[in-house]
């Protein structure tokens, strides 16, 4: 098997691990009953109600599928 | 033409490809609408897609060539007398895939492929250009900034026109929809 000859730096690991970063998604600001809603492009939204249950999913103004 | 497939096949080889897709295929006939993979919804479009076309020739040739692939008779004959007299108008694009998001435990693309059963409404692609460059051409003498509000008036008032068209098949839609719940409930699971 294979073994480490040398200890990992400790600036090495950190130079690694500050490569590791979050990406902001792109998000599509859309305009309903006056209300600013930010969502995912090319992807079907998730319909609730106003208890905040799931209903089904829509896309485009159209019934997509159930959740 | 369907754009022939890059990389390996679906399942594990070329017959269990043909197989996995024919049965996606019959699946989505009985159902209408089914949740799968984004992979496999790409590659079973124009599988589908050719049986459709298959279905709206109709006669017995046609019947024989699709029974090749689906093996069932009934989904076979549903296809025929139910599916191809609502895209009989048609001309190509019988499928419609859907994102959904990505399924817990692989972080597969899932998918909605649902066909396309709406009647078709005609696009008027040659009225909008005409009708925002007409006035814009017959005013830019008279004031340069008149013309341009007016067009995006124009332009926003065809907008609204043509969501008001597309809209109204969607209500259709969400009625037939609500027909087959119960059968996308059960192929949801």
């Amino acid at each position: 098997m294979a073994v480490p000859k040398r200890k990992k730096s400790r600036s090495n690991t950190h130079a690694r691990r500050s490569q590791w970063k979050a990406e902001i998604p792109t998000l599509v600001k859309t305009i309903e009953n006056g209300k600013t809603t930010y969502s995912l492009p090319h992807r079907a939204k998730v319909v609730e109600d106003s208890a905040g249950t799931a209903l089904f999913l829509e896309y485009k103004g159209r019934k997509v599928a159930d959740v | 033409m369907p754009k022939p497939t890059k990389g390996p096949r679906l399942g594990g080889g070329p017959a269990h490809e043909r197989l996995l897709l024919a049965n996606l295929a019959a699946a989505l006939f009985t159902h209408k609408s089914i949740k799968t993979t984004e992979t496999k919804a790409k590659r079973l479009r124009p599988v589908a897609e050719r049986l459709i076309t298959f279905a709206k020739r109709g006669d017995l040739h046609a019947r024989r060539r699709v029974l090749g692939v689906i093996g069932d008779k009934s989904v076979v004959h549903e296809l025929f007398t139910e599916i191809a007299p609502l895209v009989a108008e048609r001309d190509g694009g019988y499928t419609r895939i859907t994102k959904l998001g990505f399924r817990k435990g692989d972080n597969a693309s899932m998918v909605q492929i649902e066909l396309v059963l709406e009647p078709v409404t005609p696009k008027r692609k040659s009225a909008k250009p005409a009708a925002a460059a007409a006035p814009a051409e017959a005013e830019a003498e008279v004031v340069e900034e008149a013309p341009a509000e007016e067009t995006t008036t124009d332009a926003a008032a065809d907008e609204t026109g043509t969501d008001e068209t597309t809209e109204a098949p969607a209500e259709e839609s969400t009625e037939a929809a609500a027909d087959e719940a119960p059968a996308e409930e059960k192929d949801a699971k």
